[in-house]
């Protein structure tokens, strides 16, 4: 069946009560009228009944189990296998919206890797005294072995996923952090966008969406121009930590999607400051690596003594420059939470503009006033440990309990340098489908969008990754805490 | 096209083993079961526990069990968690193995052997073992075919084929040997004073590795048991027979090492080049002569020789200073 305007019937019952509330609505401007870019889906899922979309429903998560696109629980002590839940309302910018925030990452994405050289370069920044040299050089994850090593073409950020989220207030995007050491996630954009073609084609018809999978080819071109050996086709490999990591579904999609060899770090050996991996006759050197492991675990002779994950020698091949990385080492100084606070200053600094995507409102504990406000806050604050990502380390003082809040007080108390707290953003909302009533409700979304830098040019994959909190109420969309995603169409137009 | 991973080809390798170890199991189990409804009025009970022989599980199954029974049998064989090598634990580890190098194998296996694993989940152990092995059996070892068929077809036939089909070939010979070496021991030998010749159990034997008809068109006489060793040891076709899966072992690590005929590049190809000629020019009589047990046991020692090599080989590396 084609797309077309259907009439709305007063049986069409997906929608009935459904109330956008006080948040911005991704779907309706009012109760009741879609937004421009949303009319046509709106009528057509009006036009179903419960049981007809239960039906797509059911293809879309039997295909995600037969694929085995699902992430492991270690928590229940059997590691369980879950599916990451999907909803199947996408997420739909229209492209003038979608070109704004492309031109906002780009410009984020650019200064994020500026400063990275400086930092690890001369340092321009810190003496310039544009960031205490005592937030950087105090960052859980600032590395001092990177200082003085020049990264094949300057590139420390080749993949960042930037979170944004829309604030209700005002309907703007802002960016809640910055993820640029081994950001997830974007296995899920392909195989959403694979899953929703399957199960939705008659409303890819009516839209014309902008496809998302060129994403493996683009990194892959990346990766190839790091090779260290210049004409020769290079050996790539992407490091993963193996498949007990829950990310491995990704690690292992993208390595076939590229077609370069998936390895752990038993599979490889330094020798003579060259990396190899073990193969059926013998070694064979490796020149790329995009590697899914983080810093800490990457070398047992320079990091973690203890970590079974990596390669003994690799620090030493990387900074001799004979095996190139990406994503580089050392980035963590810069989406440390509380360097995050001074991400405008960075971009104005470096490219001498304003930052298009406007970061949220955030106290730096580190700091005695902002350190007073937030004890004194703490109820109406959502506060995050620096270091931390996936939703880790967080109190969400609105929902907390007293004794958490209080936990919280002491923490920060101790060691202010670790957190950071923000206002809560009311995030914007998108129709979700509940299964237990059959009607949609609104539930919060973010969106993490992928930023490739080749050194030239950032290239983003139109729309990005829509977690969604489908717990109602709830606010935490991370896949570790119940959260799903839901796939995001860029249409090529208005509507 | 670049080398492929050691770990890798370990891995094709021991997916293949675990694949063709749960059909096994499957077919054993089965035809067990329908000889004993066959010979339901017979004064005696059918033995169960050759079964847990063959599968080399006498310990743990002691562990669990007083007695072997067609119950106790089917579930510690089809169904414990703790028997390492029960049907469901094999479906396990080999998913488990292709899913470490899904990236490798085509999303088709993929796809198919994560669809046996979730199968194999939604039977209830208590409500097959009240019906019976047959239907849980049946499923196994058609989806085992199934993902033989869908390897050979949708994987290029490069390396790493050529180690699942050492994989598949290399469990086969050890299952067909533990087969008839046990069936022998406690068919022809230990019952012989109270029983007459008892063929159900031999055809039994032949059907458990669908040499049934094979077999008639073959040797045109009534079913013997000398002449069913005979298939199921030197049969130079017969897909399940010893003798043709040390070819496939043969052909599978010439291919890889690119060794010709009347050579060989390591210790694996030295040794199954060995126990092909043996299996080539000796008899069945000459067998026979020379002890049954005697030659199936040091058959066995060879296969487990051979694999070590073939992991010394292209698995595992020295620890390189």
């Amino acid at each position: 069946m084609p797309l077309a305007q259907t009439e709305v019937s007063r049986t069409a019952s997906l929608f009935e009560g459904y109330d956008p509330g006080e948040f911005y609505d991704e779907m309706f401007s009012a109760r009741g009228v879609p937004r421009p870019h949303y009319a046509k889906m709106f009528h057509w899922l009006a036009a179903m009944v419960p049981a007809q979309f239960e039906e797509r429903r059911q293809l879309a998560d039997l295909s995600f189990l037969m694929q085995g696109i699902t992430f492991t629980v270690y928590s229940d002590g059997q590691g369980t296998e879950r599916l990451f839940p999907f909803d199947l309302i996408p997420r739909i910018l229209p492209r003038s919206e979608w070109e704004r925030i492309e031109r906002g990452l780009a410009q984020r994405v650019v200064a994020l890797n500026l400063f990275l050289q400086d930092v690890y370069g001369q340092q321009r920044i810190l003496k310039d005294r544009q960031i205490p040299r005592a937030l950087v050089y105090s960052c859980q994850h600032f590395r001092r072995e990177m200082i003085g090593v020049e990264v094949p073409r300057g590139i420390h950020t080749h993949i960042s996923g930037i979170d944004l989220v829309r604030d209700s207030k005002t309907g703007e995007f802002l960016v809640l952090e910055d993820n640029v050491r081994t950001p997830s996630g974007v296995s899920y954009v392909l195989e959403n966008r694979l899953v929703m073609t399957r199960t939705l084609p008659d409303a890819f018809q009516a839209y014309e969406v902008l496809p998302v999978n060129h994403y493996p080819a683009e990194l892959s071109k990346i990766l190839r121009n790091l090779s260290p050996r210049a004409g020769d086709e290079p050996q790539m490999v992407l490091l993963s930590p193996g498949i007990h990591n829950s990310a491995y579904f990704e690690h292992s999609f993208l390595a076939q999607q590229m077609g370069i060899e998936l390895v752990e770090g038993r599979d490889l050996i330094v020798d003579g400051g060259v990396v190899y991996m073990k193969t059926i006759r013998g070694l064979k050197r490796v020149d790329v690596m995009y590697r899914r492991i983080d810093d800490d675990f990457l070398d047992p002779l320079t990091f973690r003594r203890d970590s079974l994950l990596g390669v003994p020698g690799l620090m030493g091949a990387y900074r001799a420059g004979s095996v190139a990385l990406a994503n580089a080492v050392g980035n963590g100084v810069a989406d440390d939470k509380a360097v995050y606070s001074y991400v405008p200053a960075i971009i104005r600094y470096y490219l001498g503009e304003d930052p298009l995507l406007r970061n949220v409102e955030t106290y730096v504990c580190s700091k005695e006033t902002d350190l007073a406000y937030v004890r004194d806050h703490l109820a109406e604050l959502v506060v995050k440990a620096v270091g931390e990502s996936g939703g880790y380390g967080m109190l969400i003082g609105p929902v907390a309990e007293r004794a958490k809040i209080a936990d919280f007080r002491d923490l920060i108390t101790a060691n202010p340098r670790n957190y950071i707290a923000q206002p809560v953003v009311a995030l914007s909302r998108v129709p979700s489908y509940h299964a237990a009533t059959e009607r949609m409700v609104g539930c919060h979304v973010d969106l993490r969008p992928y930023c490739l830098y080749n050194g030239e040019k950032v290239i983003v994959v139109p729309g990005g990754l829509t977690r969604v909190a489908l717990q109602p109420g709830s606010l935490v969309v991370n896949s570790s805490q119940g959260g799903g995603s839901k796939d995001t169409w860029v249409l090529n137009g208005e509507a | 096209m670049p080398e492929m991973l050691s770990r890798i080809a370990d891995s094709l390798f021991w997916m293949a083993r675990y694949i063709e170890r749960a059909e096994d199991t499957a077919r054993i189990l089965d035809v067990n079961y329908h000889t004993m409804l066959e010979r339901s009025h017979l004064p005696y009970r059918l033995r169960w526990d050759p079964l847990i022989v063959m599968a080399g599980e006498e310990k743990p199954f002691q562990h669990l069990y007083s007695e072997a029974t067609a119950s106790t049998v089917f579930e510690f064989l089809a169904f414990r968690p703790d028997n390492p090598s029960s049907i469901v634990q094999c479906i396990a580890k080999a998913r488990e193995n292709a899913r470490t190098i899904r990236d490798r194998i085509s999303r088709e296996m993929w796809e198919d052997i994560n669809g046996l694993y979730h199968m194999l989940g939604r039977f209830r152990p208590a409500e097959e073992i009240a019906a019976g092995p047959h239907r849980f059996c049946d499923a196994v070892k058609f989806a085992c075919h199934r993902f033989h068929g869908v390897s050979d077809a949708t994987l290029p036939h490069d390396d790493g084929w050529q180690f699942l089909r050492i994989g598949w070939a290399l469990e086969r010979a050890e299952a067909t040997g533990r087969l008839v070496d046990v069936q022998y021991h406690n068919l022809l030998e230990a019952p012989r004073l109270e029983l007459p010749p008892d063929n159900h159990q031999w055809m039994a034997v032949l059907r458990s590795v669908g040499a049934y008809e094979a077999y008639h068109r073959e040797y045109h006489s009534p079913i013997r048991p000398e002449k069913v060793a005979e298939m199921l040891i030197l049969h130079p076709q017969h897909p399940r027979s010893i003798r043709f899966s040390a070819t496939e072992v043969q052909a599978g690590l010439r291919a890889i090492s690119g060794t010709g005929p009347g050579s060989y590049a390591n210790e694996a190809e030295r040794l199954t080049g060995k126990v092909l000629e043996s299996l080539r020019y000796n008899t069945i009589e000459e067998i026979f002569a020379h002890g049954l047990h005697a030659y199936l046991s040091e058959l066995l020692k060879t296969w487990r020789s051979i694999g070590e090599d073939i992991a010394r080989t292209y698995f595992y590396y020295a620890v390189v200073a």
